[in-house]
């Protein structure tokens, strides 16, 4: 399953934007189904270390558009299966180490398809990813590692909980301390980054309240002073960055308000005008300066969403920019559960 | 009317002239109908025109083509190929068939004929090579030692040129791992996706092949310095096959392998891979491993967090806010207790006066400062006071986040400081209402001039502190409609807080 960034390019119809910006849900649906068929491209490959994780992306794109089926879901549970290792976790390809960003993928993947009975009829059965996952905690601080050479990011400990919620095994890691090292996560600016002092940064944010919330405890939360931190994210033109000062970015819309829905102050920020950024993002239609062998394979429109008008799309942008639109109920989409 | 001219007798073969033929193909194509007279001739003339003579010789031309001939009886035979010599009837050629393509992919047809007889030269010239250097490998992996040594004198230069003349050859040079002897015990394996569309990708030639050999190291679970250079190999053309890295650490420890070599070489992948983090972890798996050497020699470690921060100063030079070398930035201090170091706080500093907007460095500097174990209450969060730090201390940093606000009035990162300084030393944000002072004048007047959101903001939450709601009312009155009109919301609800308190 491929992923990864092209072809096309956001907002680049003509040169301006549309009078009315509208969100067209067909192309973009063709453009996640494209993506597989992409494999002699160099860019392939070099993401392979993704597949699994954008395979998720790509499912949770569909999702929201009301197209789950766009993927053939037998292939989708072959190529998920056929990533896991004997010790239960799953790698990002065949062939990549067990890793616990791919296991989560790889349990969110199948909770979406409604398929986690494949784990007991043709995997290595639920329990085994389960104690995978488990395994990763480290009993000292709490948090998990990403494999066994023990890289340690707020990132697993979400994901952790998130797979273990969905496998129904929370009662396989010691949750209070999870809990316990999230809250050292916890800045003085009010937001939380990768390890205990490490800067503010909205995705860390995302992975610490969502696990908050998956352990419900989202009472340990300053919401007012993250809230107030969060909402600083939005710039001018409506977009939300990832960090002060930095460039805005559509993964943000997602990461960010996801996160404001999460401690209920959504209504914090301009929805109208992030709703007008992220619609920017979008590829309208093939653009005559993009006459690459693709698109000369394709004779309809494609769509996706980049992380900046004028950038390349790729499925994660894709997904978050959808899910952006989704939280701030656009028509036409799914409503999305921010955790 | 002039005597009638008799035609003179058709000669049946034209004189061998030599020709130039333009390509192979033309000169099949005319070898072809040279090997067929009579069939040309009955081609340009008609059977009807044709003589008695050249009739005859047509249709013994016809036997021969078709092969009837073999079933006749003995002296049938006899008779026929008689004839056949009598006649001078060549032997016709076969149809010329396709030549194929070239490796380029040009038709050999395309050729001229010495073109051509060159191309099966080296045709012939690769298949010597080719059994050659089958039995090469058949001889040197196979492992019999005793052909080995009795064929010793063929070094494995031999082959390795005889590979590369193979390449040349075939006009595709061999993989940088097929083509090298030292690497012929390994079989690689290759990509195995299992079944399903959704599962097969494409490589590149160069990073298959890599690819494939690592696999065969690893299954059969080797640590031998050329992994080193495979690894190395593989992350020059993909840096973030997490794999590959693990791998490389877990031979380099088992080799027990140069670190600071390996720190020179990651410095160079690291400075060309600015996003990847797979390379920070491998930093970190190194420096652990360095540190158990090095840790009761206080010169060693002194030097060592030099060369780091060297190092991250260079990834600074490109993006100052790459998360990945801050984080491992705050790995290193815990590490190597570097929060009372006076380079690292002078450094952070550096930073600070180059750009006064970056968050990262105003984020590092509040973890060295506030979580300094020397003076700081070990079990303190970042988010509550600390009555254990010194008064000296929160009155330097709040001198420094004050001193920045006015260089950057608008960037809400020293604003942000100042907060979380005043609440570790737990003041009340009124204590500094005067400097906020400064950014605000005529807050209730139409002519209300403002420096700085942040001010205000600032000031509305002393007001609500200090319980004066009206003047905190106009603040976020005016950060609202004014000054920060895309969070209106935000401001609306602060405002409706303050009337329920
Ligand atoms: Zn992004």
């Amino acid at each position: 399953m491929s992923l990864v960034s092209g072809p096309g390019r956001a907002g680049e119809t003509s040169g301006s934007l549309p009078d009315e910006l509208q969100l067209t849900i067909e192309p973009h649906v063709r453009y996640i189904q494209s993506l597989d068929s992409r494999r002699d491209e160099l860019e392939y490959w070099l993401t392979e270390h993704l597949r699994l994780n954008g395979l998720y992306w790509g499912l949770m794109a569909l999702h929201l558009m009301g197209r789950p089926d766009a993927l053939p879901r037998d292939e989708t549970i072959n190529f998920v299966l056929s990533c896991q290792h004997e010790n239960g976790g799953f790698g990002a390809a065949p062939g990549h180490d067990a890793h616990m960003l791919y296991t989560v993928s790889a349990v969110q993947i199948l909770a979406m398809i409604d398929a986690l009975d494949e784990l007991e009829r043709r995997g290595k059965g639920r329990a085994l990813v389960g104690s995978y996952i488990a395994g990763l905690q480290n009993t000292r601080t709490g948090t998990f590692a990403g494999d066994e050479f023990g890289e340690e990011d707020t990132r697993f400990l979400y994901g952790a909980l998130n797979a273990l919620s969905l496998l129904h095994m929370m009662d396989a890691v010691n949750v209070n301390k999870a809990v316990d090292y999230i809250v050292s996560c916890a800045n003085f600016d009010g937001g939380y980054g990768v390890s205990p002092g490490a800067e503010s940064h909205s995705g860390q944010i995302f992975t610490c309240l969502a696990a908050l919330s998956i352990a419900k405890r989202i009472d340990l939360v300053d919401v007012d002073k993250l809230g107030r931190w969060l909402s600083e994210r939005q710039v001018e033109c409506g977009g939300l960055n990832g960090r002060p000062e930095k460039a805005e970015d559509v993964c943000y819309s997602w990461w960010v308000a996801s996160s404001l829905a999460m401690i209920g102050r959504l209504h914090w920020i301009d929805g109208d005008k992030l709703k007008e950024f992220i619609l920017r993002c979008q590829v309208c239609s093939v653009s005559a300066d993009n006459s690459t062998e693709i698109n000369a394979r394709q004779d309809t429109k494609m769509g996706g969403f980049a992380d900046r008008p004028g950038d390349m799309v790729d499925v994660f942008h894709t997904a978050f920019g959808l899910g952006g639109l989704s939280l701030l109920s656009f028509p036409d989409l799914e409503e999305v559960d921010p955790v | 009317m002039g005597p009638k001219i008799k035609a003179q007798p058709q000669a049946v073969a034209e004189p061998a002239i030599p020709v130039e033929y333009r390509t192979v193909k033309d000169k099949l194509e005319a070898e072809y109908l040279e090997s067929r007279p009579y069939e040309v001739l009955k081609a340009k003339k008609g059977f009807g025109g044709m003589s008695a003579a050249e009739k005859s010789a047509y249709a013994n031309y016809i036997f021969l083509e078709t092969g009837v001939w073999k079933n006749w009886a003995a002296s049938q035979q006899k008779d026929f190929w008689a004839l056949v010599e009598k006649q001078k009837i060549p032997l016709p050629l076969p149809k010329p068939q396709p030549l194929g393509k070239d490796f380029r992919g040009r038709d050999l047809e395309t050729y001229t004929p010495q073109e051509y007889q060159e191309y099966q030269k080296k045709q012939t010239r690769l298949r010597q090579l080719e059994a050659e250097s089958k039995r090469w490998r058949e001889i040197h992996i196979d492992g019999d030692e005793r052909i080995e040594e009795f064929e010793e004198e063929e070094s494995q230069e031999v082959e390795k040129q005889r590979r590369k003349e193979i390449g040349d050859l075939r006009g595709k040079a061999m993989g940088r791992y097929e083509s090298d002897p030292t690497w012929d015990d390994v079989k690689p394996i290759p990509q195995d996706d299992g079944e399903g569309a959704l599962a097969q990708i494409a490589y590149t030639d160069e990073y298959s092949e890599a690819m494939g050999y690592l696999r065969a190291i690893m299954a059969a679970n080797e640590h031998t310095p050329r992994v080193l250079g495979l690894t190395e190999h593989i992350i020059g053309m993909n840096a973030a096959h997490y794999t590959v890295w693990l791998y490389r650490a877990s031979t380099l420890f088992a080799l027990n392998s140069s670190i600071a070599e390996e720190l020179k070489w990651l410095n160079e992948v690291a400075l060309v891979n600015q996003k990847n983090y797979q390379i920070w972890h491998h930093r970190q798996l190194l420096i652990d491993q360095l540190y158990t050497t090095i840790s009761s020699s206080p010169s060693d470690l002194e030097e060592l967090a030099k060369s780091e921060l060297d190092f991250m100063m260079q990834m600074f030079a490109e993006d100052s806010k790459n998360y990945h070398v801050w984080s491992y930035r705050q790995y290193l201090v815990r590490k190597l207790d570097l929060f009372s170091s006076a380079p690292e706080l002078a450094s952070v500093e550096a930073l600070l006066r180059e750009d006064v907007r970056n968050n990262s460095a105003w984020s590092h500097r509040f973890f060295i400062v506030f979580s300094n174990p020397s003076y700081c209450t070990p079990t303190s969060k970042a988010t509550e006071p600390d009555p254990a730090i010194p008064a000296i201390v929160i009155d330097r940093e709040l001198n420094f986040a004050k001193a920045a606000t006015f260089e950057a009035p608008q960037n809400q990162s020293p604003w942000n400081y100042l907060r979380g300084v005043l609440r570790k030393a737990d003041r009340k944000l009124s204590t500094e209402e005067e400097f906020a002072s400064q950014f605000v004048q005529d807050l209730e007047e139409d002519t209300v001039d403002i420096k700085s959101s942040h001010a205000l903001d600032f000031l509305a939450d002393v007001w609500e502190e200090t319980g004066e709601v009206k003047k905190a009312d106009r603040a976020l009155t005016l950060l609202g409609d004014t000054f920060d009109r895309v969070r209106k919301n935000y401001w609306e609800w602060r405002r409706k807080a303050l009337k329920k308190d």
